[in-house]
């Protein structure tokens, strides 16, 4: 447990330090004053429906991927491509612990930054509308999809030092296109794992929400099995890559 | 073939008919040693295949062909050899957010060994004073002591480092060289690679000399020193008239060969010191003017291609 820690901890300091926080502040708060613009003057009615448009559109479709990628790929990628893996790899610690650690720090760092920036933007739901409720589904809805990006994105950083400009790709083209005009391939779409959580957490966003969720079906347990699921597969690829790959 | 002086005779650490290749390139080829207590000196020139090889008895790296072993294991099977192993990489890659402090703590608390022995591994390094300043600050050489202080926290069986001494100034230097020979004294296999001869002549008791992935050499440091002290030196002299003095050069047994390239000349010769009284003389002799007179491969590159070519 102690080297758990203490990979998590360096690793939280190294996602999170320095300048790149300020850019993800900045991007996070982005749907927040999206939703904080749009509906000055709406219903309440209108107030809820404003945030199961744009404002969840941006938290799932460009802040969560973009800051999952960014954190993700960097978690493993850039202790790899520095040099500093070797200090985790010389030790008599299991290579699953350190994926594990890795790809937990990795999520802690995403879900601050996502966390606060779905729980603002629903905030405003609840500064407008009286409607608190949609908080916690919404936060736990981008800390269930961040848990999957981030274990997407980070063998995909172990394994070029691309990983950004793939994973952009991925995004925009896959998550952001080819699962929308291919509704059969929405089950394997991220960002619908946390979508398909919140519409199962908030039923009422269901008719807003089915036509993005496509073939998914709603629900926060299935959601929950499908983003551990690929976290454990993730983790045990990336340990099957630390004891495997040499490390030049 | 564990006889002669490759192999040590109550080794910690066996290579056994080793090699490695990266696509065509041959990085290591078919070597084997092995090393134990006390301290050994890779020895060779940058290149030659000295990082490939320790990684690969760290497991950063598995063999194309052969085995290692250290502590009886191999240590890309049983990670447990870690609480017995430790590595100084030539990388000047450190965590630089963390402050050496913490980076030393880093170490002990992946290698489960108790934190009151960070103060004493960052004491034996001489970084006490900065040792609460963020690495990112850190002089290179203060980053080598900080990666050494890390190793040393886990009081390692086998500690191997790979140039530990670059970046560091005389003093540092000189202090960490004690400390490697005090490990080495406690009955600790120590293997400290470098390019640079006299460093290994002054803390090693046994060098292993390897070129072009290859082991040229291997000994004490007296019977190294031995093996080179016929290697030809090359040295360029500009001078005027040119190909007289370069026919008188050939007179001289202290010549071995000469080679006239416009307006110099190059020799081969095996006593520099007698070259150099005898190359005025000629060249006043000849009425020419000297102007230069420089050996062109002092470097330890020339005297490892001698010792290969001497296998």
């Amino acid at each position: 447990m102690t080297a758990f820690l203490a990979v998590a901890r360096v690793t939280l300091r190294q996602l999170l330090g320095g300048k790149r926080l300020l850019a993800f502040g900045l991007l996070a708060l982005l749907p927040s004053v999206v939703m904080f613009l749009t509906t000055r003057t709406a219903s309440d009615r209108a107030v809820v429906e404003r945030f199961h448009d744009a404002p969840l559109v941006i938290i799932f479709l460009i802040v969560l991927p973009v800051v999952s990628l960014i954190l993700g790929a960097s978690s493993l990628g850039d202790e790899r491509r520095d040099g500093t893996l070797s200090f985790l790899i010389l030790r008599p610690v299991p290579r699953w612990l350190i994926a594990a650690a890795k790809l937990g720090a990795a999520w802690v760092a995403t879900t601050v930054i996502v966390g606060p920036a779905a729980a603002l933007a629903s905030g405003v739901v609840g500064l407008r509308a009286g409607d608190w409720s949609l908080m916690g589904p919404a936060v736990l809805a981008a800390s269930l999809s961040a848990l999957a990006y981030i274990s997407v994105f980070l063998l995909l950083g172990y394994f070029t030092s691309r990983a950004v400009l793939l994973g952009l790709v991925y995004v925009f083209i896959w998550e952001n296109g080819i699962t929308f005009a291919a509704a059969s391939l929405a089950n394997v779409s991220l960002f619908r794992i946390g979508l398909s959580a919140y519409a199962g957490l908030v039923p009422e966003s269901q008719s807003q929400l089915g036509e993005a969720l496509g073939s998914v079906t709603p629900g926060a347990g299935g959601a929950a099995a499908k983003a551990i699921v690929i976290a454990v597969v993730a983790v045990a690829a990336a340990a099957s890559l630390l004891r495997r790959r040499d490390l030049l | 073939m564990t006889a002669g002086p490759a192999f040590s005779a109550a080794a910690t650490i066996e290579v056994t008919d080793v090699s490695k290749w990266f696509g065509q390139k041959v990085a290591v080829s078919d070597l084997s040693c092995s090393f134990g207590p006390g301290l050994t000196g890779l020895l060779g020139p940058n290149g030659a295949g000295k990082t490939t090889l320790l990684r690969m008895l760290c497991g950063l790296l598995r063999p194309s062909d052969g085995s290692v072993r250290v502590l009886g294991v191999d240590p890309r099977r049983d990670p447990s050899v870690y609480r017995r192993l430790a590595l100084v990489p030539e990388e000047d890659a450190v965590y630089g957010i963390l402050t050496a402090r913490q980076f030393v703590r880093f170490a002990a608390d992946l290698t489960g060994v108790a934190r009151d022995r960070v103060a004493e591994a960052i004491e034996a390094v001489d970084l006490a004073s900065a040792a609460d300043r963020p690495i990112a600050g850190f002089s290179k050489g203060m980053r080598q002591r900080a990666k050494v202080a890390a190793a040393l926290v886990t009081r390692p069986e086998v500690l191997i480092l790979d140039e530990p001494l670059n970046g560091t100034d005389p003093v540092q230097r000189a202090h960490l060289i004690a400390v490697f020979r005090r490990l080495a004294a406690e009955g600790r296999t120590v293997i400290v690679s470098s390019h640079v001869l006299s460093e290994v002549e002054r803390m090693a008791d046994r060098v292993l000399a390897v070129v072009d992935g290859r082991l040229a050499a291997a000994g004490d440091v007296p019977s190294i020193r031995r093996a080179m002290a016929d290697i030809p030196y090359r040295v360029r002299i500009d001078v005027g008239g040119t190909r007289a003095v370069a026919a008188a050069l050939l007179a001289e047994d202290v010549v071995g060969s000469v080679a006239v390239d416009g307006g110099r000349i190059h020799v081969e010769t095996t006593d520099l010191v007698r070259l150099g009284r005898v190359v005025p003389r000629i060249a006043e002799t000849a009425g020419a003017r000297l102007t230069g007179f420089e050996p062109e491969d002092e470097s330890l590159e020339s005297v490892f291609r001698y010792l290969v070519h001497r296998r």
